[in-house]
C-alpha cells in the first residue's frame, strides 16, 4: 500500500536537478527555457531544485570533461535511491563536435549509468518534455 | 574572523561551472578568488585537425547564447585571408541576425537579474517575449539556438516577403513590452535598490583591468567594437552607443536596456534597407599564408579572433578570446569589499557565458581557514533578506 | 587619427626600439619588438599614445621558437606588438605592472604553452584539470592526444 502510494508521488512529481559538466550553455538554456510560461513543466509537477538531496531526476548536459568527473560521480552518489539520469543533447551522448579533444572524456555514460537520452544540439524544450515523459514510463513500467 | 568558503563546481543559480572562493571576514569578502576550468574543451587544439568549413560548426559551438558572435567573427576573418568579399545582401542577413541574437541575450540576462534578485515574475514575463524573438531566428535560420546561418562568403539562407512582414509585426509587440519593462526596471523601487551600489567598478579600474561590453561601459567609458572598428554594414547603418554613469550594477541594466532599444531600431533599419543581389560568392578550399585578427561586438563584449594559415586547408593556429574572460580580472575587483550576499548579483551582472565560468561559490572563513560550502541559493535567499531590511539608495538615472 | 598618424608617432618615439612595423589593412598595425625591449615599449604606447586596452595574449608554436602577438586595441586601430623566444629557454618578462589586466592571458600562455612568465603576480594554472601531468603543454606543436578506447554501454564496444 505504501509501496503505491511512493510509486504515484515518484510518478506525478518528479524533482529534477540541473547538472552542467562543461556544455556550451544552449542546452542548459533551453532547460531553463522549458520552465517558462510556453512550454511550462512545472503544470506536470516537475520542479527545479538545488541539491542533489533533493533529487529523483538528475539531468547532465555537456560532454564530461575531466575536471568535471570527480564532481559528476560525487553528485550521482550524493543523490538517493531511487534516481534517474538524463543525458540531454549531443554532447551528454557522445561528446559532439568535441570528440577527440584533450580534456574530453566522451559522454556522460562513460562515467554514470544512463536512462533517458534526448538527442538534439541544442534540444528543444518539446523534446525535454517528451524524455521525461518516457522516463516516467520506464518507471511505472519498473524496468530500471 | 575570517572564513573561507567555495563555491563549487555544481550549485542551483546559474548553469555553469565555475570555481569560485571567496575569503570572507563577517559578511565582508576580503578576497576573491576563481578556478576556472571545468568548462575547458580543448576547442583551439581541435580546431587545428579540422577544415576551415568545419570549424564553423565548431566555433559556434563555444557558446550557446552568444553563438552567431563566434561564428560571425571567425567567418569573417576567413574572409579576408581568402580575400572575398561577400554580398550586401548576405552581409544584411547576417547583422539581422546578429541584432536578434544582441535582443535575444539582452532579454534573457534581464530575466536572469530579476531572477537573481528576487523578482521572479519578472524572470517569467521576459522570457515569454524572449520566445518570440526565437520564433523570428527559427523562421529564419531553421533552429532556435546555433542557427548557423553563416557560410564562408556570404550567408546560407534567405529572407522572403512573408518573413521580413512576420519580423515587423513581431517587432512592434517586442517594443510596446520592452518600453513596460524599461519602466520597471528603472523605476519599480524595490528592484532599484537592490541593484544600485552594488557591484562597483570605477572608471579607471575598468580601464586598467582590460574590462569589455556593458560592464565597460556602465562605467562611462564608450568603447564599442562596431563604431571603432567597424566590420560588415555597420559603417552605414545609424546608431549609438550606450553608456551609464554610475558603474554599478543598476548602470549595467541600464546600459543593456538601452542597447535592446537600439537594436530594434537598426533591426528596423536593415530591413527597410535590405539591397537585392546574391546572398553569398563561392569560397577556395585553400587559404594562401596569412595572419588575420578579428574582431565583433558580441552581446556582453568585445570578442577577437586571431587566425593564421598556412596555404592548407586547415587553420594553423586559431585564438579566440571571449568577451566573459577578459571581465574576470575586473569581477573579482567588485566582488571585495562587498558582502556576501551581493556575490550572486554580482556575477549575474558582467553576464557570464557559462561556457566560460561556473558558478558556486565556495566562502572561507579567513580566521579559522574553516570551510563551508554554500549553494548559490541560500546566497540568494541570505541576499533577499538582507535587502528587506536596506533603505532605498537611489532612483534610477533615465534620462527618457 | 588614423593609422599613417600613429605609425608617424611610433617612428618618432620609438626609433630603435621598434624591428619593423607593417599595416597590412585599414585600422590594423604590426611591430616587431624584441622581448628585452617589450616592457619599455609597452609603458610607452600607454604614457604616451593612451593605448591601455589589452585584447588578449596569443602564443604561436613556430617550431624554433614561440612567437607571442599582445593584441591592443583603442577607438582608431588594433595595434599587435609581436616578438619571439626561443624554444629552449622560453621565458619572458611580464606586462603585468603596467597593464594589471593581463594576468590571465599570461596564466594562460604558461599553462598552454609551458613558457616562464617572470615577476607575475599569480602563476598557478588557470585552464588545465587538477590531475593534469606535468610538462605536457597542449598547444605545442609536437604535443598529440590519443584518445582512449570508448565504452558503449549495454552494446558492442
Amino acid at each position: 500500500m505504501l509501496q503505491k502510494l511512493t510509486q504515484w508521488s515518484r510518478l506525478k512529481s518528479p524533482w529534477i536537478l540541473h547538472l552542467n559538466t562543461g556544455a556550451c550553455n544552449a542546452c542548459d538554456i533551453e532547460v531553463v527555457a522549458a520552465l517558462t510560461p510556453r512550454f511550462d513543466v512545472e503544470r506536470f509537477g516537475i520542479l527545479l531544485e538545488g541539491t542533489p538531496r533533493h533529487a529523483d531526476v538528475i539531468i547532465c548536459t555537456g560532454p564530461a570533461t575531466r575536471q568535471m568527473k570527480d564532481r559528476l560521480i560525487r553528485v550521482y552518489e550524493q543523490t538517493p535511491d531511487p534516481k534517474f539520469v538524463m543525458a540531454v543533447g549531443a554532447c551528454a551522448m557522445s561528446g559532439c563536435v568535441y570528440r577527440g579533444a584533450y580534456n574530453i572524456i566522451g559522454g556522460i555514460d562513460q562515467l554514470i549509468p544512463v536512462d533517458v537520452y534526448v538527442p538534439g544540439c541544442p534540444i528543444r524544450p518539446d523534446a525535454l518534455i517528451e524524455g521525461v515523459v518516457k522516463l516516467l514510463d520506464k518507471i511505472k513500467k519498473g524496468t530500471k | 574572523m575570517s572564513f573561507q568558503i567555495p563555491i563549487g563546481p555544481q550549485h542551483p543559480a546559474l548553469k555553469e561551472p565555475i570555481g569560485v572562493r571567496v575569503t570572507v571576514d563577517g559578511e565582508i569578502i576580503r578576497e576573491a578568488d576563481l578556478r576556472l576550468g571545468y568548462n575547458h574543451r580543448g576547442v583551439e587544439k581541435l580546431a587545428e585537425q579540422k577544415t576551415w568549413t568545419q570549424n564553423i560548426y565548431l566555433m559556434e559551438r563555444i557558446c550557446g547564447i552568444c553563438s552567431h558572435s563566434h561564428a560571425t567573427c571567425y567567418v569573417q576573418g576567413v574572409e579576408k585571408l581568402m580575400e572575398i568579399e561577400p554580398p550586401k545582401r548576405g552581409l544584411y542577413i547576417r547583422i539581422l541576425v546578429s541584432e536578434l541574437e544582441r535582443v535575444h541575450s539582452h532579454l534573457l540576462w534581464l530575466g536572469v537579474a530579476g531572477h537573481e534578485a528576487g523578482f521572479d515574475s519578472f524572470f517569467m514575463y521576459v522570457w515569454r517575449d524572449r520566445e518570440i524573438v526565437m520564433d523570428i531566428l527559427e523562421t529564419i535560420s531553421g533552429n532556435r539556438v546555433h542557427y548557423a546561418i553563416n557560410a564562408i562568403g556570404g550567408v546560407r539562407r534567405d529572407l522572403d516577403e512573408l518573413q521580413i512582414k512576420h519580423i515587423l509585426d513581431s517587432l512592434e509587440v517586442l517594443r510596446q513590452r520592452s518600453a513596460y519593462y524599461q519602466k520597471l526596471g528603472t523605476t519599480e523601487p524595490s528592484f532599484v535598490a537592490r541593484l544600485a551600489g552594488v557591484g562597483y567598478l570605477s572608471r579607471e579600474d575598468a580601464i586598467e583591468l582590460c574590462a569589455v561590453g556593458p560592464t565597460l561601459r556602465a562605467s562611462g567609458v564608450p568603447m564599442d567594437v562596431r563604431k571603432d572598428d567597424p566590420y560588415a554594414v555597420y559603417d552605414e547603418v545609424p546608431f549609438e552607443v550606450c553608456t551609464a554613469d554610475s558603474c554599478d550594477v543598476l548602470g549595467r541594466t541600464v546600459v543593456r536596456i538601452k542597447e535592446l532599444l537600439q537594436s530594434y531600431n537598426i533591426i528596423e533599419f536593415l530591413l527597410k534597407n535590405l539591397p537585392a543581389g546574391p546572398i553569398s560568392v563561392r569560397a577556395p578550399r585553400r587559404a594562401k599564408p596569412n595572419e588575420v585578427i578579428s574582431r565583433y561586438e558580441a552581446p556582453r563584449g568585445e570578442n577577437i579572433h586571431y587566425i593564421k594559415s598556412n596555404g592548407s586547408d586547415k587553420p594553423e593556429r586559431l585564438k579566440v578570446r571571449a568577451p566573459t574572460l577578459a571581465n574576470y580580472a575586473a569581477t573579482i575587483k567588485m566582488l571585495k569589499n562587498g558582502f556576501i550576499a551581493d556575490v550572486p548579483l554580482i556575477f549575474a551582472a558582467i553576464d557570464p557565458c557559462i561556457c566560460c565560468a561556473e558558478r558556486s561559490v565556495a566562502i572561507v572563513d579567513a580566521r579559522t581557514a574553516q570551510e563551508r560550502i554554500v549553494t548559490m541559493s541560500s546566497l540568494r535567499e541570505l541576499s533577499l533578506k538582507t535587502a528587506k531590511h536596506q533603505t532605498r539608495k537611489r532612483e534610477a538615472e533615465w534620462p527618457l | 587619427m588614423n593609422d599613417q598618424v600613429l605609425i608617424d608617432k611610433i617612428n618618432e618615439g620609438l626609433k630603435d626600439k621598434v624591428v619593423s612595423i607593417t599595416n597590412p589593412a585599414p585600422r590594423r598595425l604590426f611591430l616587431k619588438v624584441t622581448a628585452d625591449n617589450l616592457l619599455t615599449v609597452v609603458g610607452w604606447l600607454k604614457h604616451e599614445l593612451g593605448i591601455t586596452h589589452l585584447s588578449t595574449i596569443s602564443g604561436l608554436d613556430l617550431g624554433q621558437s614561440f612567437e607571442l602577438l599582445y593584441h591592443f586595441a583603442n577607438n582608431c586601430c588594433a595595434l599587435t606588438l609581436r616578438t619571439e623566444i626561443p624554444r629552449e629557454q622560453p621565458v619572458l618578462p611580464s606586462i603585468c605592472e603596467i597593464i594589471p589586466g593581463a594576468i590571465l592571458y599570461e596564466r594562460e600562455l604558461q599553462d598552454m604553452f609551458g613558457i616562464t612568465v617572470q615577476n607575475i603576480p599569480d602563476g598557478r594554472p588557470l585552464l588545465l584539470p587538477d590531475d593534469w601531468p606535468a610538462g605536457n603543454y597542449p598547444l605545442r606543436k609536437d604535443w598529440q592526444y590519443e584518445r582512449p578506447p570508448e565504452v558503449i554501454p549495454g552494446g558492442k564496444s
